[in-house]
């Protein structure tokens, strides 16, 4: 590589380094102002009072929509929003302590009570708290993105590899043909080669 | 003492700093004199480390809460083990602890590079002293635990109760053992890419430091799953929390490395690849502190507001860009020396493992990142949490557990259908077997069924393996079993170690596939009060209350209740759930209460009890019946060996030229190294 060459990439290089830990400089600024609470340990501290009320009037003739099992399932789609990173059946019935998943948990008992559908209570709370209230994003616009880019990945990484590999074997096959005229004796029929490759193997 | 720590956590700056210095200018003008130099240096710095910490241990020791750090991490009635720990329990003392790790496997690697590879020293060197500068001058200027109070408190603030385990103090120092351990292939990387010396030898080293991180990320990890399960009491041991997914990526892709090598140093292929693994590795390492020191993402772990996180980043980049110059100058110097011959055979099954292994570590830190991504874009924040991680990687981690049996029964080169069918034959009829048996008796989850017969087939691929390999032993020499077993795994460590940890990793998807039947119960009881539960087996338990109490010990009070346990009638003893209040020696409460969880293991089913509050006299308890969890902690110990056995050295053999001799038509001997 020639010296100039040497010196813009590094510039390039040394300047996409810099704005890019400036940015997410600047996001950790803004996630650290809306943090409640300062710690120097590393487990986090609750906040206690990020409970908002998730009401709506119950259906005419409102019986309970859901018996007991279903309703905790439907808790475990709903993220407790105290930070402890749980969904509000797990965090009410562990040792964090906390006043905002009981809280959330008698909104969904109001809720159930109400009439409403699972799906119902879940537009309520992301109504309220927003998109975040769930426990995994919606399978819907932009999300997809998050739910399919892992296998899309995986599958052009495969894609990827598979060319190399036909790539590299048509590599020995060119590197098999004979050259001149001379024609290369193959080392040994395909039964003995696996007879070698089976001896090799087992001295691996 | 704690004043000679302080100084010498300054002179160890300047000692790496030298050390850099020193050790660049020696590789780049050729001048021994430097690069020796640049070598006491680097050993001089770890010599200041070691001072720097003991000075904090002696803070800690001695309860002198004129330090920042002691006052807000200990207190004077916290039992001395905690109290030992607290030196990686908080920001600053974690990040010495690291530097601390740092230079000791420096002045380690540099002091045994084997004299064929003394080129790599000086860049090697260079590079680990950079590292350690960063570290050091983080905690100097951005988390230094010497920073003093104005004033001295008459006690600390203490620790957080749920570090208060015998998990917490070993479980974060093997995690920093394998992240710290990634530096050395690292600076080996960056030495063979420097000095264009990219063929065998820097291989040698960076297999054993890779195999040494891996152990320790291992052992870290299922410490880590084993401390969440029984502390944190949410009855789950993997949460997809992002320091989780951290401590996750570097492990993939070092597991990938550990596969992937295999094939260079057998037939010289992969080299690039090789390279792009062993420095991701590190980089992942890296942007997984940064990501759960900064704030910038949402944890259960997260250290709030800490300042470390922009330098983090900036480290991050410019050691990212460094690489990829690096990387991309020197990929005539990497070009493979052998080409593949056959789609089906161990190079690329090692290959496609490669390519899930690492797929799974992209997916893992896509979910990570999905939610800044998601607030960049669309401007509201979102929550990526088990349900999604779950989605994603399940299927995932089908694929390579199949692909776990597949690779060691195919040949390398090329495998011929005789070959194949010879090999597979057996293991498939097993996980087959498995599928059906379970599908007949009732089990109707589709991944857990997935997951079992892929467990039967790679379990058979281990046991084939060991078994042919035994019988040829026992042929050819006569052997016992046992003598047959242990010489078979003495004299071919690397091979049937690896066989143990994919056992290991057959048993802990099996334990994971478990908690598909898990079940959790909601309950609320008087003393006297009995409640029957049904567990996924069937079996009938009964859980009779003997009443609320409390007490005082050292730093706590305690509420207590206490159950009766039968199952189908058959006592069970007394199972215990505590909730607790921490104080302080001015017997001030401090932090939340928390709980003690009950647990009654076994290897078919954890009885699993937490008290999560008492009202009127009355218990709110959880108790859930978690399948095989046990089978977690013994797949991680059955790894953790098997890493173990392909770590520990071996003695060169002498090798005979005739190990054994294939005859071929007509008449041609090929005598095959052994």
């Amino acid at each position: 590589m020639r010296r100039r060459d040497f010196i813009t990439r590094s510039f390039a290089l040394g300047g996409a380094a810099l704005v890019g830990a400036g940015a997410l400089g600047a996001q950790q600024a803004v996630q650290g102002d809306t943090t409640a609470s300062q710690s120097t340990s590393n487990l986090f501290d609750m906040n206690q009072g990020a409970a908002r009320t998730v009401t709506r009037p119950p259906k005419p003739g409102a019986r309970p929509s859901m018996n007991a099992d279903a309703r905790d399932g439907l808790e475990h789609q709903i993220r407790c929003q105290c930070g402890c990173t749980l969904d509000v059946y797990t965090c009410r019935t562990t040792d964090f302590a906390c006043q905002v998943s009981p809280a959330m948990h008698r909104d969904v008992m109001a809720l159930v009570e109400g009439g409403y559908s699972a799906q119902e209570i879940l537009d309520a709370f992301v109504g309220t708290y927003g998109e975040r209230a769930l426990m995994a994003p919606k399978k819907e616009g932009f999300n997809w993105a998050g739910y399919l880019v892992p296998f899309g990945a995986l599958a052009a990484g495969a894609a990827a590899v598979l060319v190399v590999l036909r790539g590299m074997q048509r590599g020995s096959a060119r590197a098999e043909v004979p050259v001149d005229g001379v024609v290369v004796p193959p080392l040994g029929t395909a039964d003995e080669m696996a007879k070698l490759n089976d001896a090799i193997r087992n001295d691996d | 003492m704690i004043l000679v720590g302080e100084l010498a956590l300054w002179v160890a700056l300047l000692m790496a700093a030298w050390a850099a210095t020193t050790s660049f200018a020696g590789g780049a003008l050729g001048r021994e004199d430097l690069v020796a130099s640049g070598r006491r240096g680097l050993y001089a710095t770890t010599a200041m480390m070691v001072l720097a910490s003991i000075g904090l241990w002696t803070a800690l020791l001695t309860h002198d809460f004129s330090l920042k750090y002691v006052a807000s991490n200990t207190s004077a009635n916290m039992p001395k083990v905690y109290v030992f720990a607290a030196f990686w329990g908080g920001q600053a003392g974690s990040m010495l602890f690291w530097g601390l790790i740092l230079a000791c496997y420096s002045a380690i690697a540099i002091r045994f590079v084997p004299l064929k590879s003394r080129d790599l020293v000086p860049w090697a060197c260079g590079t680990l002293a950079v590292i350690l500068v960063f570290f050091i001058a983080t905690v100097c200027f951005k988390a230094n635990p010497y920073d003093r109070l104005s004033f001295v408190p008459a006690d600390g603030r203490g620790m957080n109760p749920q570090l208060q385990n015998p998990g917490m103090a070993i479980h974060p120092p093997n995690l920093y053992l394998g992240y710290v351990a990634t530096s050395i292939p690292f600076a080996f990387a960056i030495a063979a890419l420097v000095t264009r010396r990219l063929d065998a030898e820097w291989l040698g080293i960076v297999r054993r430091w890779s195999l040494l991180s891996w152990f320790f990320l291992t052992v870290g990890i299922t410490l880590g799953m084993w401390w969440a399960y029984v502390e944190l009491g949410w009855s789950g041991y993997w949460a997809w929390d992002p320091v989780e997914n951290a401590s996750l990526l570097p492990w993939l892709t070092g597991t990938a490395f550990l596969h992937s090598i295999m094939i260079q140093e057998k037939r010289g292929m992969l080299r690039k690849w090789n390279v792009v693994l062993v420095v991701t590795t590190f980089l992942l390492a890296i942007f997984g502190t940064f990501i759960t020191r900064s704030g910038i993402i949402e944890s259960v772990h997260s250290f709030a507001q800490s300042p470390v996180g922009s330098w983090f980043a900036t480290f991050f980049l410019t050691a990212t860009a460094v690489t990829i110059y690096f990387v991309s100058t020197r990929l005539k110097d990497l070009e493979a020396k052998a080409v593949l011959e056959s789609m089906v055979s161990r190079e690329a099954a090692f290959l496609y493992n490669n390519v899930v292994l690492v797929g799974i570590a992209f997916s893992v830190l896509w979910g990570t990142l999905f939610p800044i991504l998601s607030e960049w874009v669309r401007g509201s924040k979102i929550t990526v949490g088990p349900p999604f991680f779950n989605t994603v990687n399940v299927p995932l981690g089908l694929l390579l557990l199949g692909l776990t049996g597949v690779g060691p029964l195919i040949a390398w080169r090329k495998a011929s259908t005789s070959n194949l069918k010879r090999q597979f034959a057996v293991p498939a009829a097993t996980g087959l077997i498995v599928g059906v048996v379970l599908f007949a008796l009732g089990m109707r989850d589709g991944y857990a069924l997935v997951a079992y017969t892929l467990a039967g087939f790679v379990a058979a691929t281990i046991i084939q393996e060991f078994q042919k390999g035994i019988s040829a032993r026992r042929n050819i020499h006569g052997e016992s079993l046992p003598i047959a077993v242990v010489r078979l795994v003495g004299r071919n460590r690397r091979r049937y170690g690896g066989y143990i940890v994919h056992a290991g990793i057959v048993v802990l998807f099996a334990a994971f596939a478990g908690l598909a039947f898990k079940k959790d119960h909601d309950v609320q009881m008087k003393a006297g009060e009995a409640k029957e539960l049904v567990d996924p087996l069937g079996h009938r338990w009964r859980f009779v209350s003997q009443g609320v109490s409390t007490s005082e010990t050292l730093n706590r009070f305690v509420t207590a209740v206490g159950l009766e346990v039968f199952r189908d009638g058959v006592p069970q003893g007394i199972l215990t759930s505590e909730k607790r209040q921490y104080f302080d020696s001015n017997k001030q409460p401090q932090f939340e209460p928390s709980t003690e969880v009950g647990i009654r293991p076994s290897a078919k089913m954890d009885l699993y009890v937490v008290l999560a509050g008492v009202r009127d006299e009355t218990a709110e308890l959880r108790i859930s019946f978690n399948p095989l969890v046990v089978w977690v902690w013994i797949g991680g110990m059955i790894m953790a060996i098997g890493g173990l056995i392909v770590m520990w050295p071996q003695a060169e053999r002498r090798r005979a030229p005739s190990g054994y001799v294939a005859t071929l038509e007509p008449k041609r001997e090929l005598a095959a190294t052994t």
